[in-house]
């Protein structure tokens, strides 16, 4: 699998470790597919399920909620909540406006899911499965793409779990056909794939290795591995040889000197030693990305760190055209 | 663009930052290690949690305290970087270390051990176990996590022979969750939908019919159609099987509740020098605040060291200028890229210490850490002693 597979499936449910970035990755993924997209009409969504209003800080919107509002063109954005998902399933398979606004009142949503631990999940899965199958009236598919922030890792399998583990509990009624058509969607590598996200250090690397056995065993598809915040070399090889052993203080306060400023030998050693500082760090990325590549057999997708006070449409851009690159060589 | 601290070097003493230094609060944490007797470990997922929690341990251990810390984080790593193989649902003492102890919250052991505990009779204990719901509940359902680690907290303090406990809070969405999640199983136990499955047979659907307004055939209509109606019987066999074990579970959480805002406990919150994670830092200290809880301080991990004092004084201007003037040979070219270079580490520097400031801002933590970025990551006692180094002074 290359890393141009990454567009394959029509649904991108990403994850990762608490902190390496995840939201940001989705949203640049979600940017990407929008680009992609240009010169012929379509649609990409972008959607958040723990109601953090992640998205509309990084992309300076109104709060976002369970409408789906297109924010820049093409590019939809919607939060899903349980609540308003209960609500919609059971005006759509019932008709049933009583029931619905008895579930404006959260009380039959907390007996609901009290009652079938996970169902929460399943409704708001089911959701994400209600746009991937929807239809406009020509018959094409509304969205092009479906982008899931979706709980880290650490929470992952039981998140995805829930629709199935809601077939076994309750073996009759609606609730089971809407698990078992979520379940079909999660377990079709040609509609959705898992998408983690991982840093090139070593407890990320670790729970990203245990997460693809564990995402592989529920028999879901695990996509390209986007490694975030690669630190790009500041050297050209030449470079950092020279720096490593022909380059000394002495002669780096000469060089210095020769771009108009003294430096004293205390600070021409400490600038030497922030060059090999990052030589080191260099070194120890190039060793977990080695393995990386040596635990896990997928390919990757790297993206560079992106410094910035916060986090928002400039540094995602640049995010999602170093993805496009990746995918789309010959673009 | 990440750092790392020099290996060999010596830390600077904690809060290696000048723009912290200019405060005049206590720069550590070697009070809490010396004194407080539960120390609970809170902030966002990937923030170093759990290394905080052990450092935090090892220190009051090496103090002549007796020291257990409860870890969430199923990892195994921690187990590792104790010498310990794994942990397990009870404390193990950690070799090397006189009077330090970790074990592993097991959320459905833990639950199991309450169970048979508070059960009237074994023969109820059995019911309770081999109900499906149970299952359920005691292995995935939100909350039940953070309320088998408030009952776990709740077993530890009442042993009595912990003179100091350290727990770092599970890994949920909101940081804030540890704290709610007892209160909301507490009611959700003791609320109208508890009354209504205590009732036997239709007068089920009749009260929670009324308490929602609805009539008892639509309403059981309507529950079964969400839920289909084993899992209603399920359900109500559950909570009929833990009738007269609820006043227990709710005691006991309003006694952890109330030992977690004793001025003996402390919380400290922890943060990586990220936007998210200390948005989510500057939440929770607010939160504290207004529950009323002992905040004893804040430990942002992996922060970027400054320059070299021997740098400090040089003009970015004239570095920029010199910089650009450097597009000669290789030497040039290297030279050129090692200012550029040490400019960079300069602005994150200050866009690190910019972030912090903001988050914390009014807020005033009585103490505010920061822990250099590490070469890799912590392996064994040694890496976490290097970390301690930052947290308090030596004991």
């Amino acid at each position: 699998m290359e890393s141009t597979r990454l567009w394959e499936p029509r649904v991108l449910i990403v994850t990762g470790k608490g902190g390496v970035g995840k939201s940001s990755v989705a949203a640049a993924l979600a940017l990407a597919a929008v680009r992609r997209g240009r010169g012929r009409p379509g649609r990409t969504c972008l959607v958040e399920i723990e109601g953090r209003q992640t998205f509309s800080r990084m992309f300076d919107t109104r709060p976002w909620d369970f409408t789906e509002r297109e924010f820049r063109p093409g590019l939809f954005g919607m939060s899903i909540d349980p609540e308003a998902s209960l609500s919609e399933y059971l005006d759509l398979f019932y008709g049933a406006r009583r029931l619905s606004k008895l579930v404006v009142g959260s009380t039959m949503v907390d007996f609901a899911t009290t009652a079938a631990p996970g169902l929460k999940d399943v409704l708001l899965v089911g959701k994400v499965k209600e746009m991937e199958r929807r239809r406009d009236p020509d018959g094409r598919f509304h969205y092009d793409r479906i982008i899931l922030d979706a709980p880290p890792t650490g929470r992952i399998v039981n998140f995805l779990r829930a629709p199935e583990a809601t077939t076994e509990l309750v073996n009759v009624g609606p609730v089971r056909q809407q698990a078992q058509t979520v379940v079909d969607m999660l377990l079709d590598g040609r509609r959705t794939h898992l998408q983690l996200v991982t840093l090139l250090e070593e407890m990320p690397i670790a729970e990203t290795v245990d997460s693809v056995h564990a995402l592989r065993s529920l028999g879901v598809t695990v996509g390209p591995v986007v490694v975030n915040r690669v630190m790009p070399a500041r050297f050209d090889e030449e470079g950092a040889a020279t720096l490593a052993d022909g380059l000394g203080p002495t002669q780096v306060a000469g060089m210095v000197g020769r771009g108009g400023l003294a430096l004293d030998p205390a600070a021409a050693a400490a600038l030497r030693e922030t060059g090999l500082r990052h030589l080191r760090r260099l070194a120890l990325q190039e060793r977990m990305r080695r393995e990386l590549a040596a635990r896990v057999d997928l390919p990757t997708l790297e993206l560079p760190y992106v410094a910035g006070d916060d986090f928002g449409h400039r540094e995602l851009s640049v995010l999602a055209d170093a993805i496009l690159r990746a995918t789309d060589p010959g673009r | 663009m990440t750092v790392t601290a020099a290996p060999g070097v010596r830390p600077t003493p904690a809060v290696p930052a000048r723009a912290a230094q200019a405060t005049a609060r206590p720069r550590d944490l070697t009070a809490v290690v010396r004194g407080r007797r539960l120390i609970v470990c809170t902030g966002s997922g990937g923030v170093g949690k759990t290394t905080t929690a052990a450092a935090l341990a090892l220190g009051a251990a090496r103090r002549g305290r007796r020291t257990v810390v409860l870890t969430i984080d199923p990892a195994r790593r921690l187990a590792q970087s104790l010498g310990l193989r794994a942990l397990d649902n009870s404390p193990r003492p950690v070799r090397g270390v006189e009077g330090l102890h970790a074990m592993q919250l097991d959320m459905k052991r833990t639950f199991d051990d309450v169970v048979e505990r508070y059960a009237p009779d074994p023969a109820r204990a059995a019911r309770i176990r081999s109900n499906r719901f149970y299952e359920q509940l005691s292995s995935s359902l939100a909350g039940t996590q953070e309320y088998m680690a408030m009952e776990k907290l709740h077993g530890l303090h009442v042993a009595g022979e912990w003179d100091c406990i350290v727990v770092d809070t599970p890994p949920t969405r909101h940081a804030l969750d540890f704290l709610d999640a007892p209160r909301r199983l507490t009611d959700f136990l003791e609320g109208r939908l508890l009354k209504v499955f205590l009732a036997p047979g239709l007068a089920a659907g009749k009260t929670l019919g009324r308490a929602v307004g609805l009539g008892t055939g639509l309403f059981m209509r309507a529950a079964s159609r969400i839920t289909g109606s084993q899992v209603l019987d399920d359900l109500g066999g559950f909570f009929q099987a833990f009738e007269g074990m609820y006043d227990g579970f709710k005691r006991r959480a309003q006694s952890v509740y109330g030992l977690l805002q004793e001025p003996g406990s402390a919380f400290v919150v922890i943060a990586g020098p990220e936007v998210p994670a200390l948005r989510e830092a500057r939440f929770f200290l607010r939160r504290l605040q207004h529950e009323g809880m002992p905040t004893a301080g804040v430990v942002v991990n992996r922060t970027t060291p400054p320059p070299d004092p021997a740098l400090a004084g040089l003009d970015r201007g004239a570095v920029a200028a010199a910089a650009a003037r450097l597009d000669g040979g290789v030497a040039e070219r290297t030279t050129a890229q090692l200012l550029r270079l040490h400019l960079d580490r300069v602005d994150v520097v200050a866009r690190e210490q910019r972030t912090i400031a903001a988050a914390l801002r009014g807020l005033d933590p009585p103490a505010l850490v920061q822990v250099p970025l590490m070469d890799s990551d912590i392996h064994d006692l040694g890496g976490l002693a290097a970390v301690g180094r930052y947290l308090y002074q030596d004991g």
